[in-house]
């Protein structure tokens, strides 16, 4: 099944990202770049499957920011284009927004960040909304899965109007949930891309796009914004439901909408309390939210994660005279939480309480028992490693050479599967984590602290997408500066986290054409860092190597490990080698191991039998990948080569 | 349905083919016309951890695809004890539920660490907070099939079988059909049938 | 005595910095590891007992235990520790040549001690750098190529820890006192195991005041000397008051004051200059002359046997000890015990004082260490 296989006119179960990626093909959309990041990729994944049947350009591009460049190149030409990212991305991508939106767009372009509140699949819970108010582009929130393709068809009409970017912003209990959503009919596009710069330089529309004069640009800019406040005042997209003369007036956007239709109605308050859903947040339809607040006894701010509904309302309430006078709940009251994402019982709860109502979901005998039950009957997961994956077999050396050589040295962490070396699974040798690319420049920073009397020694870690999105500045920094650092670059051969998307060091495009690898190997040489290669699997010789650079080199030094993911379609279910544990060998929990291969090397590949009192292999999970032969004290581990 | 919306939660863990499930079960219903929400639950979780599907099911609009707590009408588990830790956070005394009983050890129980419950211990500590339980030996009855990839199948056939859901066989036959080569078809149907014996349907 | 596990070794021990790098925790394992002369502690192991903590010499030190397991008696608190007999000796003509530091005593014993099966192997310390390494040796033609002391904390220990795991069962061992006594503790079998059996065939016990820490040797001697090619260190006889290094190219005479800054903290609480649990004792003659010639102490009767064994083969030779180096080496010996066992006593590290004491030593040869004012 693709996006294309949908009939117009029918109803299908459709995942949000499926929804937006439908109906941005159904408005006739050409060009679409993005960098993969979790709740987002799957907008950019669907487009790439059909972008052949649709003749459109798709492309994972090296990060955020060069991403809505590719878009835009789109849009200067003409066509219909759209950018689409995680919410931390748009930080990345908003040095260029902010030009861009000064010097505005000619075929419709669409900013599609997917916000994750909550930080369910993230290190961090940015919000995008907050761009849109600080660079003056306006804002849409789909309120459902219908609005995501509804309202990403309008917004490339919305922009076309007014010739800037439009940012609809998803979340990812929008992106990663599935309603019924019906489908229109698919365009057939022949227009001609051509990039049209013969006018004089102050033509928005036909000169050359850039931002000066400034001052002339930037009042053009906010004209288009005053056109689109109107249009939002009676947008289709913003909905009251409930009593004319409601007691409380819930505003809310995005998800939070169902949340809270869901509170009203489990209270059983859909005749006291109305609820009005905003799809077009910035700029803020006064009008229509002064009318609401009007006809309300009080206003209840319903959104993720920091106000920005309730402080355009409150800014615009300061001039409304006697309307601005009502009982406001939300973030600033404590009525509703300013971290973490909402669900519907946060919203019953405030609602219970602003109301006075008396709410239980379930008895307290339940819920203690739950509680109790579940804590000890359902033992927790914890996050690990894949089996054969080769970022437990990397930490490992990097912890043993860091340990050996007792300095207190660390790891810069990074962003992807390999951020879970914070945790055991790789041996908590992570100490730093932050943004993409962020464990080079922050090692690049301590590895000059030195001449303060610093021995530490900083190990920064990257997976191969991350080197080329953001490393690569960091380690010219390094270079330059000749800091005493070491980075890591955990090369396995694709976009491992997301699912597999190519990036500029992979043979393949996001269409599936056979493009230009990049070597990183030969781009560390020759920005000068001292290169070298390992792998992984092979424990000793790569401890070995970690702790030489570590010790006896000085200046930045890379380490390249090379070792596929265990998911990659080339090693995925093929066995390099049959694992055994030999019993008689096996010390099990006596002085001398203590279980070492199942309580420290914990791969799920190994299984520690309570009966024998020793480890086992089950050759189920086992990916052959060979790497815990090599830990045993007593040699019990044993490896034969598959037979193929 | 007994109520609307009607809440189903699909649980297991990461890389069971929660979400394929859920959109089949979502889809059968679609095909009926019904307003279905599911809410997943993925990303960092597919690294061995629990996850669960959110399934709303309504003659009237969408819902949230986050289910309040205590008001799962049923919970389809494909990893035993993750049917418990659901029931503790979404159940209610009237919960319904069907478990696969062949468990996916979580790494402290690989690890020796900590102790994974018997079926006897979980049908106990389960029966402290609902009664209708149907264990289902969907992984053994996949092998003795061909494939254990069947397993989630066979739970689909069980809820089926358990006759909470307006949804017959050509419903399955329908979104199935869509979603596998239709040389698979076959012993997907025979799955689902087999499941839904099994649940007493 | 109860025994602790790696938890007590690492906070009482490392996190304490009075690890003396001697390497008895190592080779046992996975969760302890030698590097350049230090132990690192590689993963918390959960145990609550183990051989990591039970052989560690800078703790659980029972003074009476390890008397009663080399000599079958108590711990008296003389200076110089037990002994049959003390002598001055230097290699003999039957023994091989080398790079030896003084009278090529040790080298010369151990080579014979292979020779005769006195031993089936010899754990002795090489040198790469200047980081010391254990090696398990079983050619006697190859012993002298480890002669010469390399003043730097050697994780020896380890290397019995690897012979015995390797199944040698008459090992020949050479080490400083720290080493001695881990080696004094593990012949005790303080785990209790079942299958025990003293793996050494003869423990020889090297004098020593102080150790050298690796990295701080390396540090201070970076950009003078390439220590990739180091072969000798040594102390001239006073009053030179320096240290020198010798590598293939050239020597470097560094103050003592300068090299004393890496010393490890562990030496400072050390009660034992001439490696009290062994079966012999060598040090360097310190009288006008001596440069060429060895102190040796006879300890045990095995000690005793293979001394008079190897005089008779021309191996050593033994002559009687010149007027006044005893009492040199008693004061001496007596001023380190002082020393460390006023510093353990101050900082509650001794017996009752300490939940789990650092050493564990009787009244009487306590009274009579503190009451001997230094002298004899």
């Amino acid at each position: 099944m693709s996006i294309l296989d949908y009939k117009e006119g029918t109803v299908n179960l459709l995942m949000g990202n499926e929804a937006i990626s439908r109906g941005a093909l159904e408005a006739g959309v050409r060009v679409v770049a993005g960098y993969p990041g979790t709740p987002s990729s799957e907008i950019i994944e669907n487009l790439a499957k059909v972008a052949d049947k649709s003749g459109i350009y798709v492309e994972w591009s090296v990060n955020e920011k060069v991403s809505l460049e590719v878009a835009a190149a789109g849009s200067f030409a003409g066509l219909r284009s759209m950018c689409v990212m995680k919410q931390n991305g748009v930080n990345v991508a908003s040095d260029f927004l902010l030009h861009l939106a000064l010097s505005g767009t000619r075929g419709g372009m669409v900013l599609v960040p997917c916000d994750d509140p909550g930080a369910i699949s993230s290190v961090n819970e940015g919000e995008s909304r907050h761009f849109a108010r600080m660079l003056e582009l306006p804002l849409i929130e789909p309120g459902d899965f219908q609005e995501a393709r509804d309202m990403i068809k309008w917004a490339f009409e919305l922009s076309e109007k007014i010739h800037n970017v439009v940012v609809m912003r998803s979340v990812t209990r929008l992106s990663h949930a599935s309603g019924n959503v019906k489908v229109g009919a698919l365009p057939v596009n022949e227009n001609k891309a051509y990039f049209s710069f013969g006018s004089h330089l102050l033509d928005p529309l036909n000169g050359p796009v850039i931002t000066a004069p400034v001052p002339m640009r930037h009042r053009q800019q906010q004209d288009k914004l005053k056109v689109i406040a109107e249009i939002f005042e009676t947008s289709e997209f913003n909905k009251y439901t409930g009593p004319e003369k409601p007691e409380l007036l819930i505003i809310t956007s995005s998800a939070c909408n169902l949340y809270s239709m869901e509170a009203v109605n489990i209270l059983g308050l859909d005749k006291r309390v109305g609820i009005l859903k905003l799809g077009t947040t910035y700029p803020l339809p006064e009008k229509l939210v002064k009318k609401h607040v009007d006809a309300a006894g009080a206003v209840l701010f319903v959104e993720e994660v920091l106000p920005f509904i309730e402080d355009l309302t409150r800014i615009a309430a300061a001039a409304w005279g006697d309307v601005a006078h009502k009982q406001y709940h939300g973030k600033y009251d404590g009525s509703i939480p300013t971290v973490n994402e909402l669900n519907p019982d946060i919203i019953i709860n405030a609602l219970a309480k602003i109301t006075g109502i008396e709410y239980r979901a379930v008895s307290e005998e339940y819920e203690k028992k739950g509680t109790i039950l579940s804590f000890t009957g359902a033992p927790n997961r914890e996050l690990t490693f894949c089996p054969g994956c080769p970022h437990r077999a990397s930490y490992w050396s990097i912890h043993n050479a860091l340990s050996l050589n007792g300095k207190g040295g660390f790891v810069c962490g990074d962003i992807g599967c390999y951020t879970m070396g914070i945790l055991g699974a790789g041996f908590g040798a992570i100490k730093t984590a932050h943004a993409m690319g962020s464990g080079t420049g922050v090692a690049s920073g301590f590895g000059k602290l030195g001449q303060f009397g610093m021995e530490q020694k900083a190990v920064a870690v990257c997976g191969d997408s991350t080197f080329f999105h953001a490393v690569m500045p960091a380690l010219v920094n390094a270079v330059h500066v000749q800091s005493d650092m070491m980075l890591v670059v955990f090369d396995n051969r694709g976009t491992a986290m997301t699912g597999f998307q190519p990036h500029p060091g992979t043979e393949n495009d996001a269409m599936g054409n056979v493009v230009n690898a990049i070597d990183i190997e030969s781009i560390c040489r020759a920005i000068g860092a001292d290169v070298h290669v390992a792998d992984p699997f092979d424990l000793a010789a790569t401890t070995e190597k970690v702790l030489d650079l570590v010790e006896n080199k000085s200046g930045a030094r890379v380490l390249i490990m090379k070792q596929s993911c265990a998911l990659s379609p080339e090693k995925k279910g093929k066995k390099k080698y049959e694992m055994s544990v030999d019993e008689s060998k096996c010390r099990g929990e006596n002085c001398g191991c203590n279980r070492f291969c199942t309580k420290v090397f914990r791969c799920p590949g190994l299984v520690w039998n309570r009966d024998k009192g020793v480890s086992m292999i089950d050759s189920v999970i086992c990916a052959g990948c060979g790497v815990c032969h090599g830990i045993c004290p007593a040699g019990a581990i044993t490896r034969e080569e598959a037979r193929v | 349905m007994i109520r609307d919306p009607y809440n189903i939660i699909i649980t297991g863990v990461g890389g069971q083919g929660n979400v394929m499930a859920a959109r089949i079960i979502g889809n059968m219903l679609a095909l009926r016309g019904f307003y279905v929400t599911i809410g997943e639950t993925f990303g960092a979780s597919q690294r061995g951890g629990s996850v669960m599907s959110h399934l709303r099911v309504s003659e009237k609009s969408a819902w949230s695809p986050q289910i309040p707590k205590g008001r799962a009408d049923l919970v389809v588990a494909l990893e035993p004890i993750e049917s418990l830790r659901v029931m503790a956070q979404y159940g209610n005394t009237e919960t319904a539920v069907v478990s696969n009983t062949r468990p996916v050890y979580p790494v402290g129980v690989i690890c020796g660490d900590q102790k994974y419950p018997s079926m006897d211990e979980l049908n106990g500590s389960l029966k402290q907070l609902c009664s209708n339980i149907n264990f289902i030996d969907a992984t053994e009855e996949a092998i003795r099939l061909g494939n254990p990839i069947l397993s989630n199948v066979i739970m689909i056939g069980a809820v089926a079988g358990l006759g909470v859901l307006p949804v017959d066989d050509s419903d399955f036959e329908k979104v199935m059909s869509s979603n596998v080569p239709a040389g698979k078809l076959g012993i997907n149907m025979e799955g689902y049938k087999l499941g839904k014996k099994l649940a007493g349907g | 005595m109860q025994v602790f596990g790696p938890k007590e070794l690492q906070s009482d021990v490392l996190q304490k910095n009075l690890c003396a790098g001697c390497g008895a925790c190592v080779s046992l394992c996975p969760y302890f590891k030698t590097h350049k002369g230090r132990t690192a502690a590689m993963f918390q192991c959960t145990r609550e007992s183990g051989r990591c903590n039970a052989y560690c010499p800078k703790t659980g030190v029972d003074l009476d235990r390890l008397s009663a397991t080399v000599f079958n008696g108590t711990y008296a608190g003389d200076a110089i520790g037990n002994f049959k007999a003390v002598y001055v000796s230097q290699k003999g003509s039957s023994a091989g040549n080398g790079n030896v530091q003084n009278g090529g005593t040790v080298s010369a014993l151990m080579q014979f001690a292979l020779k005769s099966g006195a031993v089936d192997s010899a754990v002795l310390t090489g040198r790469k750098g200047a980081v010391s390494v254990p090696e398990i040796v079983t050619d006697p033609g190859k012993v002298f190529s480890y002669a010469s002391s390399k003043y730097s904390t050697s994780p020896v220990v380890a290397g019995f820890n690897k012979a015995a795991a390797e199944g040698y069962a008459k090992i020949g061992f050479v080490g400083t006192p720290c080493a001695v006594t881990a080696m004094a503790k593990i012949r005790s079998n303080p785990t209790e195991l079942a299958d025990f059996s003293d793996k050494t065939g003869i423990v020889v016990g090297l004098f020593c005041t102080w150790a050298l820490d690796t990295w701080g040797v390396e540090k201070t001697l970076k950009d003078k000397l390439d220590l990739a090619s180091l072969q000798r260190v040594d102390i001239p006889p006073p009053p030179a008051d320096v240290m020198t290094f010798t590598n293939i190219h050239k020597d470097v005479m560094l103050p003592l004051d300068e090299i004393r800054a890496s010393i490890p903290l562990a030496c400072a609480y050390c009660h034992d200059m001439t490696a009290e649990f062994a079966d012999i004792s060598v040090g360097a003659l310190e009288i006008d002359g001596g440069k060429n010639r060895n102190v040796i102490i006879i300890r045990t009767d095995r000690g005793e046997k293979l001394y008079k064994d190897a005089v008779a083969a021309g191996y050593i030779t033994g002559e009687p000890l010149p007027a006044g180096v005893m009492d040199g080496l008693s004061k001496a010996s007596m001023n380190k015990k002082i020393r460390a066992f006023t510093r353990l006593s101050d900082e509650k590290m001794l017996n009752g004082d300490a939940e789990r004491p650092a050493v564990i030593i009787n009244a009487p040869a306590l009274g009579k260490i503190m009451n001997s004012k230094g002298g004899m």
